[in-house]
């Protein structure tokens, strides 16, 4: 009972110190990919100081709930997701649970940058919405085909067939679909050819304008807790999770140092580009590897 | 980070985050803003030293003015400065905020800008150097340390006598007092 209470207390804050450990590692991978020195690796924490201390404008009741409200999403999906061999939740649900409580964060992000009445904030909202149509359906092809193949819903289980017989990813029916995730992923995270959703220079940072003070701690926060879930979710269904939290956290590095990679050299797509290749290639891929999938397993 | 900073944290983590995390506001305010992008980017690369810009004022707590002002460039600085959130700082780049400069007798720049919004440093040149700013900045961390990058609190005390300056230059604002006036 101790020990399940202090997991579900240490789990989000573990979340929280990889998330924002990523943000300033990916500040200073960046800057040495342009030739800079590039910032301390604790930038991200020097801010958030810096912004916890400074006063902060609030816009009403909507726009501090909406904030708490996506922040309470992501850490409820940190619960259910098992990272290492840590879930403090794992009987509470599967990848079903995770795909409706994953909505709240950009809902709560929505909500709250409603009622702060900028022009900017409602492009940025609208894109960031027709950017999830548009990862949403690979996305839920990826993860029919994933829950087809292992026949559960549940992500421990999942885990725990691929620490018996191997990665799914380097299989061969998901071989397809574990591409078309990682694909998709610098449209989940926000990375560079997806960033049009907060673009500085053209909507003043979009969602972001109207925060400041806490309330833009609080949204980098968030924002650690996004980059956390989603690509601890890419090593639990297709680098086979992790036996202990160690080899965990190296693979979501790998993969976060990849799509830096990615991140850095390409310029921002326009939102009917963004639309347009998501539903192409990741959408044919992971259809493709769906068939495939059902034709095995029937 | 030697150990000698480590006491400065324990001691003042405020003072420190608004040391090395200064965040510039990207508002392009006359000539000087060509000599910004060095400084951001490879050559000079600000963010060393925590200086990043940023897009909105909200998010920022400082404000490089570049170079000349004229009349109409106050009416969206004022503003600027006025939505930035406390403890904020503002830098005048160049000799034309500081005195007019090569605009001393133009009908539509204002020559002391240290009028209209509390200026914590100036840089002198036409233009300065991309270094001064890195250099200004390491300045302005002095300033911090010894509590004397007070602006914000100059014109939270004398908002009365920095709003009829402004109200002379622009005619009648359109939009209400930031403090009450009374």
């Amino acid at each position: 009972m101790v020990t399940k209470v202090m997991k579900i207390i240490l789990s989000p804050v573990l979340a929280l110190i990889v998330g924002v450990f990523f943000l300033g590692l990916a500040r200073k991978i960046m800057a040495r990919i342009h030739w800079r020195y590039g910032p301390p690796l604790i930038q991200p924490i020097i801010d958030m100081i810096r912004l916890f201390y400074q006063k902060s404008v609030s816009h009403g009741c909507i726009f501090d709930l909406g904030i708490i409200l996506s922040l309470a999403g992501s850490i409820v999906v940190v619960l259910i997701l098992p990272f290492g061999q840590i879930c403090p939740l794992a009987g509470s649900g599967g990848l079903l649970v995770i795909l409706y409580i994953m909505l709240l964060a950009p809902l709560g992000m929505a909500l709250s940058g409603g009622q702060g009445a900028n022009p900017n904030i409602s492009i940025g909202i609208s894109r960031k919405l027709i950017l999830a149509l548009g990862y949403e359906v690979p996305l839920l092809l990826v993860l029919l085909s994933v829950m087809t193949h292992y026949k559960t819903i549940s992500i421990v289980e999942m885990v725990n067939i691929q620490q018996s017989t191997g990665w799914s990813i380097i299989s061969w029916p998901l071989f397809l679909s574990g591409l078309s995730y990682f694909l998709i992923l610098p449209a989940i995270l926000g990375l560079r050819p997806f960033d049009m959703t907060s673009a500085p220079q053209e909507i003043s940072s979009g969602p972001m304008v109207e925060y400041g003070g806490k309330y833009l701690a609080l949204a980098a926060i968030e924002h650690a807790f996004v980059l956390f879930i989603s690509i601890a979710l890419f090593v639990n269904l297709f680098l086979g999770g992790g036996a202990n939290l160690i080899t965990f956290f190296i693979k979501m590095l790998v993969v976060f140092v990849l799509g830096l990679c990615i991140n850095a050299v390409f310029p921002r797509f326009r939102i009917e580009q963004a639309i347009k290749y998501l539903w192409k290639w990741p959408t044919l891929l992971a259809f493709v590897g769906l068939i495939i999938t059902i034709a095995i397993r029937s | 980070m030697d150990r000698n900073q480590i006491t400065k944290w324990l001691k003042a983590p405020a003072k420190m985050a608004n040391k090395y995390s200064l965040h510039a506001i990207y508002f392009c305010t006359g000539c000087g803003i060509i000599e910004v992008p060095p400084v951001i980017t490879s050559r000079w690369d600000a963010e060393r030293f925590g200086v990043i810009p940023v897009a909105t004022p909200r998010q920022a707590n400082l404000f490089l003015i570049t170079g000349y002002v004229s009349v109409k460039t106050l009416r969206a600085i004022i503003r600027t400065y006025e939505q930035m959130l406390e403890p904020k700082y503002a830098i005048g780049f160049g000799s034309c905020p500081i005195n007019g400069g090569m605009y001393w007798d133009s009908y539509n720049t204002i020559k002391h800008l240290d009028k209209y919004i509390p200026i914590d440093g100036w840089i002198a040149g036409c233009m300065p150097r991309p270094e001064a700013i890195i250099i200004a900045v390491t300045h302005l961390w002095t300033l911090i340390d010894k509590d004397m990058a007070n602006g914000y609190v100059k014109y939270r005390e004398n908002y009365e006598y920095y709003r009829k300056n402004q109200e002379k230059v622009l005619g009648e604002l359109d939009w209400p007092p930031l403090y009450s006036t009374e």
